[in-house]
């Protein structure tokens, strides 16, 4: 498994008994996903009824970037006022979904990826600015740089330009030790871009310390250049990385994991070194006992005249 | 950020249980096994080194270790990849095929970023020190986890039997029956504490009723089962019809009798050829449990049936605790889910325990005179994933981070610090 799925198992496989089966259960679940998303659902009323609940950190950020109509356009009929606590509430009636059952697998589906529906907004968005650079007609537009706190100490900045699409995460460390295997990973990156099967890959550019151009001026990140553990990663995509269609959605789904991907393929690689390890380890152990002395036979006499070998 | 709800984790040698604390149910129930490509078997030997470091890039690109998958992936994937099971009766045998089995459980499954998250993982009663060492350090250094807390299995299925309304207060002293699928284990706990020198194994558990049924099929000529299904059509009729009675002659009278009442039929479909097809269900429906009562009719090394083992634990037990072992007899596991498993054994043991007390009122001559012994056996609805449920239970209380052993501590102490954790109630 070299790349994380875009939807949530759990949510789809708690749903998929009452949605696509219609049978009715009664779940009272909490459910996390990366980020620090956190889902509720629930059967408050009647087996029947399904609350479906979400709470995101950047929610509101997410909002301003057209969160709200996503959430129209694509779950609008099951919308529900919020519950509390929580920043989006769907409400399913059992008895009032689609007949068809692919379409209710469709649904179930769409769910589990809510998360990531929500995330791709202000990509949308900057791949629209974009399009808008591109289209002669239309008068250039003043794109926005679009911040995203999707964590407490990390943020997306996304911005779009005359012929590209900046996105900018800042990466925060907490461990030492992962900060050296992110350094060389992301390094990797620069790398790896130079063999000819993925020349065309997006751009990948890393600093550290430095805030790059795009989001110097912001005020936030002012007096974060003494802070060894913050790095910039940034993400020049080009039109071609955001043709509409598949392409599209498949570059917003992986980059919207990226810190997901980082952190597991960092945990993946000091796994890998420990295995490393303990197989050194065995292999020293080896040595070691090989290196062990020959106790010799030792003759040894009592003080009684016996004979006692000693082996 | 609101604090997320901790991770809780029962790796078992059968089934891996994961979900979140809060829940009543685990968010996924899957084998614990790990297909990977080498070849199965040769186990401890780790990844393979590169004889030497070489310049070429190609060289380092090696993903031979992300090639894996866990639990039902694994099973479906047996044909080209070599199976691994990493734990082995109830301990952890392989570090590294289980260091990857948690990296995917928590990135593929779970879906969490461990790093936010507390984590509650268990042990089987008299597991190693070293064992909760080690699990502590790939926990805190690969993974960074907020903090852990390592419970024994049996007194989670202890904390699991506080919902059902037969138990009055959270009391930690009782007897544990915990049958799963290989083995049974009936575990004496004191104040939170497993009796380590009293734990007793019995070597019959869901898989020898299985295997039992399927003998007792086969022996009546149920030609209509396929053979290629018999196991798991055994396993079917064990699930869906098998119940526990009172009394096995009355009841083979009973069927006698009025068969038609209590024989039932089994509708299965033929896997290979798509055809339906029906098997009468007999006197399996109650022999099949009967053999933890009358371990006889089925093996012939092991004769001791379970209330005379529940008892023979109690009563090697300090004889202080010993009352107490018997008010709060706990089951867990999926092989004590039969109907009226848990009433059986209560009188099995109450006739015992009554045996003796009067036994012990006539030799005196009648001056001593004892207070009978409550015997409660106790079955409640999580049964099947007590242990889990117990975790995630006691994983939702607020005091829960206060037990726990944080990523500080951990840094400070080292992984000795995992060693001890403390129980449940001993802080407040």
């Amino acid at each position: 498994m070299i790349l994380l799925d875009y939807h949530n198992v759990v949510i789809e496989e708690t749903l998929n008994q009452p949605i696509v089966n219609l049978e009715p259960t009664v779940l009272d679940m909490t459910v996390v996903d990366f980020d620090g998303v956190a889902y509720h659902l629930s059967t408050p009323e009647s087996k029947s009824v399904i609350k479906f609940s979400l709470i995101m950190q950047c929610y509101k950020e997410l909002v301003q970037w057209g969160a709200q109509d996503m959430l129209q356009r694509e779950y609008g009929p099951y919308c529900v006022p919020k519950e509390d606590g929580y920043d989006v509430t769907l409400e399913f009636d059992l008895q009032k979904l689609p007949e068809d059952k692919s379409q209710r697998e469709e649904l179930v589906k769409k769910l589990a990826l809510i998360k990531r529906n929500l995330m791709a907004q202000p990509f949308e968005r900057a791949f629209e600015q974009q399009a808008q650079f591109e289209d002669e007609k239309q008068p250039n537009p003043t794109p926005d740089l679009m911040q995203i706190h999707y964590r407490d100490q990390e943020a997306i900045y996304i911005q779009a330009q005359l012929d590209r699409v900046t996105v900018i995460f800042t990466t925060l460390f907490k461990e030492e030790t992962d900060r050296i295997f992110g350094r060389v990973f992301l390094q990797e990156f620069v790398d790896a871009r130079r063999r000819p099967a993925i020349q065309n890959a997006p751009q990948v550019l890393y600093s550290s310390k430095e805030p790059p151009l795009e989001i110097r001026h912001l005020p936030e990140l002012q007096n974060t250049s003494e802070n060894e553990d913050i790095g910039y990663v940034t993400f020049v995509l080009f039109p071609r990385h955001f043709a509409k269609g598949d392409v599209r959605e498949k570059t917003i789904s992986q980059i919207q994991l990226f810190r997901d991907y980082l952190h597991y393929h960092i945990k993946c690689s000091k796994a890998y070194m420990h295995s490393r390890m303990r197989a050194r380890v065995q292999e020293f152990l080896k040595v070691l006992n090989r290196a062990k002395p020959e106790v010799p036979n030792v003759e040894k006499k009592t003080i009684t005249g016996k004979t006692v070998i000693r082996s | 950020m609101s604090r997320l709800p901790p991770v809780i984790m029962d790796n078992g040698t059968g089934y891996t249980k994961l979900g979140f604390a809060g829940n009543n149910i685990p968010s996924f129930v899957f084998p614990t096994v790990i297909a990977t490509r080498d070849s199965a078997g040769t186990g401890t030997s780790g990844p393979a080194m590169p004889s030497k470091p070489s310049n070429l890039l190609a060289s380092k690109r090696g993903i031979e270790d992300l090639d894996f998958f866990i639990g039902y992936e694994a099973l479906a994937n047996s044909k080209t990849y070599g199976l691994h099971y990493p734990i082995r009766h109830g301990q952890i045998d392989n570090w590294d095929q289980m260091e990857r089995f948690w990296e995917q459980s928590i990135f593929k499954y779970l879906r969490c970023e461990p790093e936010d998250h507390y984590f509650l993982m268990t042990e089987p009663p008299l597991n190693a020190p070293e064992n909760r060492e080690q699990t502590a350090e790939i926990m805190f250094e690969s993974f960074n986890i907020q903090g852990l807390y390592i419970a024994v299995q049996a007194v989670l299925a202890l904390a699991a039997s506080w919902t059902s309304n037969k138990v009055s207060g959270q009391v930690l002293t009782g007897t544990v029956i915990d049958s799963g699928d290989g083995v049974t284990h009936v575990i004496p706990v004191a104040e939170g504490y497993v009796v380590g020198s009293s734990i007793k194994h019995i070597p019959i558990a869901g898989r020898d009723i299985t295997y039992f049924v399927q003998q007792l099929l086969r022996d009546r000529n149920e030609t209509s089962i396929p053979p290629e299904d018999s196991l798991k059509v055994a396993e079917r009729i064990k699930e869906q019809f098998s119940y526990v009675c009172p009394d096995i002659v009355k009841e083979f009278k009973k069927y006698d009798q009025e068969g038609d009442k209590y024989f039932e039929k089994y509708q299965g479909i033929h896997s290979v050829t798509g055809q339906p097809y029906e098997v009468d269900v007999g006197f399996e429906r109650f022999l099949g449990p009967e053999i933890f009562f009358n371990p006889e009719i089925a093996s012939s090394d092991f004769l001791t049936p379970l209330p005379e083992v529940v008892d023979n634990v109690i009563q090697s037990c300090p004889i202080d605790v010993r009352r107490g072992l018997y008010k709060n007899i706990v089951l867990s596991g999926g092989s004590t889910m039969f109907k009226d498993f848990g009433k059986r054994l209560q009188r099995d043991i109450k006739r015992t325990t009554d045996a003796r007390v009067k036994r012990s009122e006539t030799l005196s001559g009648g001056t001593l005179k004892s207070t009978p012994i409550e015997v409660n056996v106790i079955s409640h609805k999580k049964q099947r994933y007590a242990v889990w449920f117990g975790g995630s239970m006691l994983g939702s209380t607020p005091d829960f981070y206060r037990y726990c052993h944080t990523k500080a501590e951990y840094e400070e102490h080292g992984p000795s610090i995992c060693r001890h954790n403390y129980v449940f109630g001993s802080m407040s």
